[in-house]
């Protein structure tokens, strides 16, 4: 199993696409740090003049909104990479027959989807992760002090916590696919119900803004399908969230939550994932390959 | 103990194709030959046997051990028909791998590698990216991954199909080499030459059956000619128990026939018959009959039998 999964993490490394998203990514930060300098800067010229809870109140929005927007494209990133490493997993090595000579070994197949699972994941999680630490210090960083928002460090490693867990369930759910489907099939499947698991977030939150009960409903249906959405904006909120913020309704916006995943749902995704892999190790145990 | 044994071992795709009802076993320190055209279900039985497929019926053991246990596929090295391998890895690399899922320890990993690479003519190659390999060397790394672990049995599925002549006589002496250490070859093949060679048993599979199973020296035996020159250009009489001869060209007042045999031992009793009846004889000479001819006898008669079971 550590074999399979230390072979899966060397075989993305070794892939030229790693070395691409890793560029990518920087340019990403890079960008995202540059708009955070000046929007910083501007912010700080410009709330000179007034004081008082008005220039407060904006400064808290827009620096809320900045770090949502560079936290919600992370996830995005972190969910298609997560998707597109995951869907050929096992698919990949049955159809160009490389995955014969590791079954052949005295290895059960169990212990290969596990290997994969915990490869990929390993490397999607730890992309998550540095991703989110990356934008939060540039934003608390280079935004000086105008930016900066109150987060605790607490605050912060829960936040974080929930933000690994989308790696993991779409990794899960990924090689879950693929130990059926063609990597092509999988990845439409994936991508729909992600994109789904979006839309039912967007209007669950707009049930909530104009307090639609139907429309809450239906957008949390969806995060049960796939609870994917309803873990970046349980992240929002805790990462936004500080009890003795009483501003903190009004931090919130488009890449924010209004309406609020419980706790119980964040466990729901742990268990999700879970059970993606413990579904994907039956599904391949008595599959020809 | 049987190193190979199946009792009716099926395995098809929907009912259709793949290899139906073989029962088998496989002596150790032989080299075993599975011989049969293409689509005849030799790479069906050997996945099978290693628990890449699963099998739609009867019973399989490899060492004792039920196929599809990891126990099965302890001692166990093969080489696929359609061998890729991750090419992002050196050949060394993958071969590390391997020794890694085998649980070869670690302090003998490096020489044992460094052993089969040898082996398998690959020194000094090692260290290129699979992605650059040739298919030959692409085989040849195949066969040391195959033999890395010192398995008791090696299944190669068309193991020369990507190599030169001399690759196949590499091949060939590996197997030999393999055998004379004790171990058991379970060789796939459509090429009657190669398993000619090397094969110690054989089976003939058509079409998902086996037609024959036996020895291949007995097997062969099926279609046995003996050329022989006699003096003189009039007519011999050979022993009745030769039903039907040619007579050939005469040249120098020599006349050459071609006899059917029932059974190569023969040969003795003809020359004896011909001393007896005082005709001179210049040149005996067997033919090996034509490798394609044999098979088809068999196949032939399998058939035969078949449409005389179903009357
Ligand atoms: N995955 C598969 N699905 C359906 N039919 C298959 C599959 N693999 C092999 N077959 C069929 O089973 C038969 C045996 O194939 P195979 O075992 O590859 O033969 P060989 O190795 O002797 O060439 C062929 O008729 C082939 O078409
Ligand atoms: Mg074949």
């Amino acid at each position: 199993m550590w074999t399979i999964g230390k072979l899966t993490v060397k075989e993305m490394i070794s892939k030229r696409i790693f070395l691409i998203t890793i560029i990518m990514t920087l340019i990403f930060l890079a960008l995202y740090g540059t708009a955070i300098y000046f929007a910083g800067k501007e912010g700080a010229e410009a709330g000179d003049g007034g004081q008082g809870t008005e220039a407060f109140l904006m400064q808290q929005f827009v620096a809320s909104q900045l770090l949502g927007v560079g936290l919600y494209f992370s996830s995005f990133i972190t969910a298609l990479l997560a998707i597109m490493s995951s869907v050929s997993a096992i698919s990949g090595e049955v159809s160009s027959h490389q995955i014969d000579t590791w079954l052949m070994r005295p290895i059960s197949r169990s212990q290969f989807v596990l290997g994969k699972f915990l490869g990929l994941a390993f490397l999607l999680i730890a992309y998550a992760i540095s991703l989110f630490f990356s934008i939060i210090f540039l934003h608390q960083g280079i935004g000086a002090e105008w930016m900066a928002l109150d987060i605790e460090p607490f605050q912060m490693i829960k936040a974080v916590s929930v933000f690994a867990i989308q790696p993991f369930v779409l990794v899960a759910f990924g090689v879950l696919l693929s130990t059926r489907m063609t990597t092509l099939n999988a990845g439409i499947v994936a991508i729909i119900l992600y994109g789904a698991a979006f839309i039912g977030g967007f209007i669950e939150q707009f049930g909530a803004v104009v307090e639609k009960t139907s429309l809450v409903n239906i957008g949390i249906v969806m995060s049960l399908v796939f609870p994917i959405d309803s873990m970046y904006r349980k992240m929002t909120i805790l990462l936004f969230d500080s009890a003795d913020n009483p501003l903190s309704i009004a931090q919130g916006g488009m890449f924010t939550s209004i309406s609020t995943p419980g706790n119980i749902m964040v466990w729901y995704a742990v268990l999700y994932g879970a059970a993606a892999v413990v579904f994907s190790i039956y599904s391949f145990k008595n599959r020809d390959v | 103990m049987d190193v190979i044994q199946t009792k009716s071992l099926t395995k098809t795709y929907d009912g259709k194709g793949g290899i139906s009802d073989v029962t088998l076993s496989v002596g150790e320190g032989i080299v075993y030959g599975f011989l049969g055209p293409n689509g005849s279900g030799k790479s069906t039985f050997v996945r099978t046997l290693l628990g890449l497929l699963q099998p739609t019926g009867g019973e399989g053991y490899i060492l004792g051990e039920p196929i599809g246990t990891t126990k099965s596929r302890e001692q166990v090295g093969y080489l696929p028909e359609l061998f890729r391998y991750p090419d992002w890895l050196t050949g060394k690399q993958l071969l590390e791998s391997h020794a890694e899922l085998c649980k070869i320890p670690a302090r003998q990993r490096s020489r044992r590698i460094e052993e089969v690479i040898e082996l398998v003519g690959m020194a000094g190659r090692e260290t290129g990216r699979i992605s650059g390999f040739s298919k030959g060397m692409s085989q040849r790394i195949g066969l040391a991954c195959a033999i890395l672990n010192d398995p008791k049995v090696i299944f190669l599925d068309e193991p020369t199909s990507a190599l030169d002549p001399i690759g196949r006589k590499d091949v060939r002496d590996l197997m030999v080499y393999l055998r004379d250490q004790g171990k058991t070859v379970f060789l796939n093949s459509h090429l009657l030459y190669e398993v000619e060679s090397v094969c110690d048993n054989v089976s003939i599979v058509h079409q998902g059956e086996i037609v024959a199973q036996g020895a291949w020296r007995e097997l062969m035996m099926t279609e046995a000619q003996v050329e022989i020159v006699t003096a003189g250009t009039g007519a011999v009489q050979f022993p009745p128990f030769i039903k039907s001869w040619q007579k050939g060209n005469e040249e120098e007042g020599r006349t050459r026939w071609i006899l059917q045999l029932e059974d190569e031992r023969d040969i003795p009793k003809i020359l004896h018959h011909l001393s007896s009846g005082k005709v001179d004889v210049h040149e005996v000479k067997p033919i090996t009959p034509h490798l394609e001819d044999v098979f088809m006898h068999w196949v032939n008669r399998k058939k035969e039998s078949a449409y005389v079971d179903n009357r």
